[in-house]
């Protein structure tokens, strides 16, 4: 009846999971008794479950990765007060723990904090930016969201119920086929993979064709904004290669499930060619990740330097250079792995040539600082920080390009270091640096600076403590992956890595700090005109939380830095252009279809894992039948009336005016 | 890159909607096309059992006749055209080649050379002997 599931899958004599699950457990519980007693449950279904609005679901990306942020962040602590006490002795994480933590760290942090980041704030900013109100696809929108809220809720529920994979976050073979992980772990791993993947696809589909097809009056390819560049950049890479994680995730399960002999040791198996599809899509992977980080720096840098983005031409070259390159790279994950000299030293050129245009983006972002009027607000230093620390990750990943090099520093601390550098100062640092600078526009609030200055130095000095040790042990020899270790030299360096540690804590804590005390002086914070930053792009153009429709009029685009043209003009005219005459906009209506379908995934991905066959089947009707019933729906969109629009922009306007006028009394 | 801009509340067309053709020239679009896939099937098949061309021949042919075999399906059944609307569809067309080109070719080249490098265990056992 429910197959391989029994009271022995919750682990009663492990008591850090079990604590851990009982508190979030409560903690989820007492969220939802509030909400329900409140009476919040009707406002929350039909303004934000429902929601087919591209900004709501762009919130709701960015607070599920800042959720895992947390629990990623907790298994990074767990694991460095690991090896800082485990010199010598086995810790307090036995090594089946510590292996499910360290797998479970990374699976969290790219699938589950950095992509739902990345895809939020692109979701939340690229229609605004292009001038139009919504993505191409809003309803396909919310269903890739809640499919990944999907495989983050059963990531998480392998805390309590079973067990999550041993086996580094890419599980790879033979230690993930049956029989060396006879557990669910691997189960866990991979639908969840699978089921979000399905989501990020989706999403990747959804903006493309947004960037490509709705565009306002005038915005054609080279008056983008460089984040719209990116974007496009980065969700062409995910359609190219997300279906090879699907595929290679596919046949992994199929050994598992079927006796399917893929990636096996035995029958004609290869577990080579695992590592060779894993990395195919891997590498595209990381600059998946790392190019919308780049496109929100561009934005930061250039509004904070009061000048136009220098190299706009080469910038766009640049990525698109990046979004094909990155394809031809993925062999310098597996240098070791025995291919011949010419091979390995045609990948090692090809790293090396990507970083080239990583390296022109570098020098556009210096001069369009220099010669400007820097103002180092708290998305400024999150920049600033990031060209720093992102060069150092970048110098050391030229080094492991060099495949002797990498003979002596593959699976070491090294690699650690240096992945953690680039992927925490590129990803995470872009990461905060747009929440950082559009928080006003999704709110109608700033944050505020001093814990956000805070939060930033110590964060940026916490991940130096922490991750240069790293390097260091690693030039010792120390591999990564270790529960305990009897090397003295290493010891002192992961003391100190444990101490940047708590830095890093405090940071966060910060983070969180800022929030509280911004949502209490909100009144203090608000943002009447929707330009707090005196930025250059369209969605400054707009009121801050736009409206739901997000311009009364398609913005008319006649050249780069749209807004920054727009402004210059209205200064020249004064302001005294017409009231212009207001028309009925159409609205894609809300759908549960995207939470409905998700609700069905969650049923249909838990059964997979504990073998429930006739649950499998129920789910699987369920999500079909949904997807069905929306398909036949009579009516999909709802008017807002011109009357409606002329109140909500010309409010807007009002307090525009008023800005304006005070500034001139001043 | 065409640079024309679409507006979305204009007349333009949704993501893969055609324009509007009548019924009729539709119908006669696909039919001609459903012919001529049959047609190059039929004759992969009639190829591959023949001894009327040159034996040696016969991959290279249905290589030739698998590939014009895509071109069908892309011309007639995805709309796939020259047309400046297309522009969209035919760079994505070319970069999804790309990749699958990078990806397969790739993939054999490393696998290839693994395998020089390493040779399977039988291979292995054999060599003891």
């Amino acid at each position: 009846m429910l197959g391989k599931l029994d009271w022995s899958a919750i682990p009663f004599d492990q008591p850090i999971p079990l604590i851990a699950g009982a508190v979030v457990l409560v903690a989820i519980l007492g969220v939802l008794a509030w909400v329900v007693v409140k009476g919040h449950l009707p406002y929350l279904w039909r303004e934000w479950i429902t929601s087919v609005d591209h900004k709501r679901i762009g919130v709701m990306y960015v607070l599920l990765a800042s959720v895992m942020l947390l629990r990623g962040g907790s298994d990074a602590i767990m694991m460095r007060i690991q090896q800082a006490v485990a010199y010598q002795s086995q810790g307090y994480l036995p090594p089946e723990h510590y292996n499910q933590i360290f797998s479970a760290h990374g699976t969290i942090m790219i699938f589950f904090v950095a992509m739902p980041f990345v895809i939020g704030l692109m979701n939340l900013i690229v229609p605004l930016q292009l001038g139009v109100r919504d993505v191409a696809f809003p309803t396909l929108n919310s269903v890739g969201f809640w499919l990944t809220a999907t495989g983050a809720l059963l990531v998480n529920v392998s805390l309590v119920v079973g067990e999550f994979a041993r086996t580094g976050w890419l599980a790879f073979p033979p230690l993930s086929q049956l029989s060396y992980s006879p557990g669910v772990g691997v189960d866990y791993y991979a639908w969840s993979l699978q089921i979000s993947g399905v989501g990020t696809l989706v999403a990747g589909i959804n903006l493309v064709t947004t960037v490509l097809k709705l565009r306002t009056r005038g915005m054609n390819y080279l008056r983008m904004p460089m984040f719209c560049w990116t974007t496009l950049a980065s969700n062409l890479l995910i359609v190219a290669a997300f279906p090879i994680l699907t595929a290679t995730l596919a046949m992994l399960l199929l050994d598992r499930y079927l006796g399917f002999h893929f990636f096996t040791n035995e029958a004609g198996g290869n577990v080579m060619m695992f590592m060779n599809l894993i990395w195919a899509w891997g590498h595209p992977e990381v600059y998946i990740l790392v190019l919308p980080a780049f496109g929100i720096f561009s934005e930061v840098v250039s509004t904070f330097s009061g000048k136009a983005l220098f190299g706009y031409r080469s910038m766009v070259l640049a990525t698109m250079a990046i979004c094909v390159i990155s394809f031809m790279v993925w062999l310098h994950h597996f240098f070791t792995m025995g291919a011949g000299p010419n091979v390995n030293a045609i990948f090692g050129i090809a790293s090396m040539i990507i970083a080239v245009p990583t390296g022109v983006k570098i020098y556009n972002w210096l001069f369009t600082m220099y010669g400007g009027r820097i103002r180092f607000a708290t998305p400024m230093l999150w920049a600033v920080g990031f060209m720093v620390t992102f060069i150092i990750g970048g110098l050391t990943g030229v080094l492991v390009a060099v495949p002797p090099a990498d003979f002596m520093l593959h699976n070491s601390m090294f690699l650690v270091a240096h992945f953690h550098n680039v992927i925490i100062g590129g990803v995470l640092f872009g990461a905060f640096a747009g929440f950082e600078y559009w928080f006003p526009k999704a709110f109608g609030f700033r944050l505020d600076e001093r814990w956000g200055k805070a939060a930033f130095w110590f964060t940026f000095l916490g991940f130096y403590v922490t991750f240069i040790p790293l390097y260091a042990a690693g030039m010792l020899g120390m591999t990564r992956r270790l529960q305990h270790y009897d090397v003295a030299a290493w010891r002192p360096w992961m003391l100190v890595a444990a101490a940047g540690m708590a830095v890093l804590t405090i940071g966060v804590i910060c983070q969180i700090m800022q929030l509280v005390v911004s949502i209490r002086n909100r009144e203090a914070l608000r943002d009447r005109t929707g330009d707090p930053w005196d930025g250059r792009s369209l969605e400054w153009a707009t009121s801050s939380p736009p409206p739901v429709f997000n311009f009364a009029f398609h913005p008319d685009v006649r050249g780069e830095d749209a807004y920054w043209d727009m402004k210059i003009r209205a200064q020249q005219q004064l302001l005294g252009h017409d009231l212009p005459e207001y028309h009925d906009i159409d609205m894609p209506r809300n759908s549960p279809t995207g939470f409905v379908c998700a609700f069905f995934a969650t049923i249909m991905g838990f059964a997979l894992i504990w073998h429930i066959w006739w649950m499998v089947i129920l789910g699987g009707l369920g999500a079909f039948a949904t997807f069905v019933a929306f398909a036949w729906r009579d009516h999909d969109e709802y008017v807002i009336p011109a009357a409606e629009v002329a109140r909500i922009d010309r409010a807007n306007i009002e307090e525009r005016r008023n800005l304006v006028s005070m500034a001139g009394a001043v | 890159m065409s640079d024309q801009t679409h507006m979305p509340d204009g007349h333009d067309l949704a993501p893969g909607e055609e324009e509007q053709h009548s019924v009729g020239t539709r119908i006669l679009g696909y039919v001609v096309g459903l012919v001529l896939a049959l047609l190059l099937t039929a004759t992969s098949f009639f190829i591959a059992g023949t001894d009327l061309v040159w034996q040696p021949s016969i991959p290279v042919a249905l290589i030739v006749l698998a590939i014009a075999q895509m071109g069908v399906h892309l011309v007639f059944f995805l709309h796939i055209t020259t047309g400046p609307d297309n522009t969209n569809n035919v760079l994505a067309l070319a970069f999804g080649l790309l990749v699958v080109f990078l990806v397969v070719g790739g993939t054999v080249w490393i696998m290839a050379n693994l395998n020089a490098n390493m040779p399977p265990m039988d291979h292995i056992m054999r060599m003891r002997q």
